[in-house]
């Protein structure tokens, strides 16, 4: 049984990152003549490189607040739906519509809603004589427009997996506080958030990784605009593979992203076991 | 040079992990063509039928979005797959392309047209490079101004502004908060506001370099560069919709449409389409006007786009054969006529009775005009190098954030031009 899965995981994860290693120590190019030199020079020119670090920068802020808004939000539905007003699960199936919809049209939807010219709810604000500022001009409002669009998409996926892990929570431990007279908010915050720990570290850890890969948004709503503001570092790779040809440097950053979500998994997992052996 | 084989697999797999999966090959009597979507190649599509009649072979049109294109289009040429036969050429790719050797030169098939002296001249030498002809044109799109009738005459204005001083003060009469005065592409890309800020920047003797082509020292930081700069910033900032720090051209030709601004400079094809009663609701209050002058001249934009074929198409007679159907006056005047295609790039096609009428009904000068600011163009008016996507991206980068306060003109054109030597350096 075990063959078969390693075979597969070899060719479709292990031997795809070697080779992404491999092409990000050459110096290839799709257009120039190179020099088969091979080495770190690709790494040592993203040390130095501004767009680079600015990229970094502005994923580091699309990915941290994009968890946190997700997280707070998922879980507060999921919260909501399980313990304050149980009545209304059904509705589970529509908070769960943004997961379906592809990431290209939830960008489309999000530039629609956010283009002035375009939006109905700068229409609907102009009849009060208000106007809407434009988010996508500005350097952070353009981050919290696409912030937002992915917070819309993604927090059904923390919601679920909130709404699993409440319905795993035994029901007496609620009803032995309320015995002892503990308010629903002093349950909430002493037992079931605690117990929600692990749940909320696993699904940060899984949308922090998505989020490293945001993609259709930023192409779509700001082709990395305004000036290099949204220019995160995977659509920076992007731009030096596909629009500067430089396949080596994009590989090299490519290399980096996927360090870097090593790392932060390693480090998760071993605050999650942490929680667990408490 | 198996180092070298080795690499360029490596470069395959990896732009895989990111592309399309590529069709595989095809037999003898099949061609595969892959365009990009715009009105040509999606009318060309729909007459794929008639190519096949003509030929007796079969011919899988694929038209696909301008990124993926890009990404396709890598993934093939680096993989030598040979699956593609003709392509979708812009000329702005072209010099990156030949340097690349991802195109076969096809001078002797043109040569060998009877038709050839109907081409127009402009877009067909677009396609030379190094002394070789590398395609054959489809579309030729050029800088025009639309603008609303009657907006200008209630204001008092009798004609369009013919320069871009003029332009800051009619916009300054005509702007309101329920109809801006003006509308350009700010959004950055080398397709995007670097199609339409170089108008501004020639038109005040701005410069990409110092000498094109010979003195490739970047130029944009100069008294001229810095004065277009300011005059594009005024337009947009102060005289522009709500949000125009992002606009790319669906967002302008819309704002034309819906009547939400006064004028718009864009490309040829999407003018025709602000003229059109059926896609715009003001068409009848729209007309159209040159592109402003400067100080320098007048310098419109120009986009050429063509079909070329790939250097590992495995039958290229077949391919050209193809090209030539394509681009014929046929096939041009049918598109031009069903599709309302205004860039067509045969002289044939412009005295056509049917085209001719079919524009004269959305206005009567579009077809004139369009040629004039087609021959008061320049070839290189987007520089034609091989590091021009490069180059195009980083400036239209630069030139945004200033646009949208990021950073000064000054700043910005200053960073254009350390980019662009550090781009070429490389």
């Amino acid at each position: 049984m075990m063959i078969p899965s390693a075979i597969a995981v070899g060719v479709f994860a292990i031997v795809p990152l070697l080779g992404m290693f491999a092409l990000s120590m050459t110096d290839f190019h799709l257009v120039k003549k190179w020099d088969h030199e091979f080495g770190f020079q690709n790494f040592i020119k993203l040390w130095n490189n501004k767009r680079f670090i600015n990229s970094i920068n502005v994923m580091l802020l699309l990915s941290v607040f994009g968890v946190i808004f997700q997280v707070a939000l998922g879980t507060l539905i999921a919260v909501g739906l399980e313990k304050i007003i149980p009545k209304w699960r059904f509705m589970r199936g529509i908070f769960v519509i943004p997961f379906v919809v592809p990431a290209v049209a939830v960008a489309l939807i999000w530039l629609s809603l956010l283009t002035p010219t375009l939006s109905p709810v700068n229409d609907f604000f102009d009849i009060f004589g208000i106007t809407v500022p434009a988010l996508l001009t500005s350097q952070y409002g353009a981050i919290a427009a696409i912030v937002m669009a992915d917070t819309w998409a993604s927090y059904p996926f923390v919601m679920l997996l909130i709404l699993a892990a409440l319905q795993g929570i035994p029901s007496d431990l609620d009803e032995a506080a309320s015995i002892d007279g503990a308010s629903k908010l002093q349950t909430f915050y002493k037992i079931t958030l605690p117990l929600l720990a692990p749940a909320l570290l696993m699904v940060s850890l899984f949308r922090f990784i998505e989020t490293l890969k945001h993609f259709p948004l930023i192409h779509i709503m700001t082709t990395g605009g305004p000036g290099r503001s949204t220019q995160a570092t995977n659509y920076y790779a992007y731009i030096q593979t596909f629009q500067n040809s430089n396949v080596s440097y994009g590989a090299a950053i490519a290399v980096f992203l996927f360090l870097f979500a090593a790392i932060i998994s390693y480090y998760v997992a071993r605050a999650n076991a942490r929680i667990n052996d408490a | 040079m198996i180092k070298r084989h080795i690499t360029a697999m490596l470069g395959a797999a990896i732009l895989g992990m990111s592309a399309s999966v590529v069709s595989t090959a095809h037999a003898a009597d099949e061609l595969n063509v892959l365009l990009f979507a715009m009105p040509y190649t999606r009318a060309l599509a729909e007459l794929e039928a008639d190519f096949e009649a003509k030929s007796g072979m079969d011919v899988n049109i694929e038209v696909i979005g301008q990124d993926v294109f890009e990404n396709r289009i890598a993934l093939s040429f680096t993989g030598k797959s040979g699956d593609l036969d003709v392509v979708h050429a812009p000329v702005i790719q072209l010099q990156r392309w030949v340097a690349a050797d991802w195109l076969r030169p096809v001078t002797a098939e043109i040569d060998a047209m009877e038709t050839k002296d109907d081409i127009l001249a402009g877009p067909l030498d677009s396609f030379v490079v190094n002394g070789e002809n590398w395609g054959l044109p489809f579309l030729a799109g050029t800088g025009m101004m639309a603008y609303r009738t009657d907006i200008f005459e209630a204001a008092g204005i009798s004609e369009p502004p013919a320069t871009w001083a003029e332009m800051l003060d009619v916009a300054e009469k005509i702007h309101t908060n329920e109809t801006a005065a003006i509308a350009m592409r700010v959004a950055p890309g080398q397709g995007f506001n670097m199609f339409v800020y170089p108008q501004i920047m020639r038109a005040y003797g701005g410069t990409f370099f110092k000498d094109y082509p010979t003195d490739l020292t970047p130029s944009m930081s100069t008294p001229e560069g810095l004065e277009a700069l300011g005059v594009y910033s005024t337009l947009m900032n102060d005289f522009g919709p709500q949000g125009i720090g992002s606009f790319n051209f669906a967002e302008v030709t819309a704002a034309m449409q819906n009547g939400q601004v006064a004028i718009i400079l864009d490309e040829s094809g999407l003018i025709a389409q602000t003229l059109d009663p059926e896609k715009s609701k003001f068409a009848d209050k729209i007309s159209i006007a040159a592109v402003p002058s400067g100080p320098a001249g007048r310098s419109p934009a120009i986009a050429v786009h063509g079909l070329g074929i790939p250097a590992d198409a495995p039958n290229p007679a077949a391919s050209f054969a193809f090209m030539e159907w394509a681009t014929s006056e046929e096939v041009l005047t049918k598109i031009a006529v069903s599709a309302g295609f205004a860039d067509f790039t045969r002289a044939s096609v412009a005295e056509n009775a049917e085209v001719t009428k079919a524009f004269e009904s959305i206005h009567p000068d579009f077809l004139s005009l369009r040629v004039q600011m087609l021959n008061d163009a320049i070839g290189h008016y987007r520089p034609l190098i091989p590091e021009w996507p490069q180059i195009g991206q980083a400036v239209g980068e630069n030139i945004n954030a200033a646009v949208n306060g990021l950073m000064s003109n000054e700043e910005a054109l200053e960073a254009a031009d350390e980019e662009i030597a550090e781009i070429l350096s490389e």
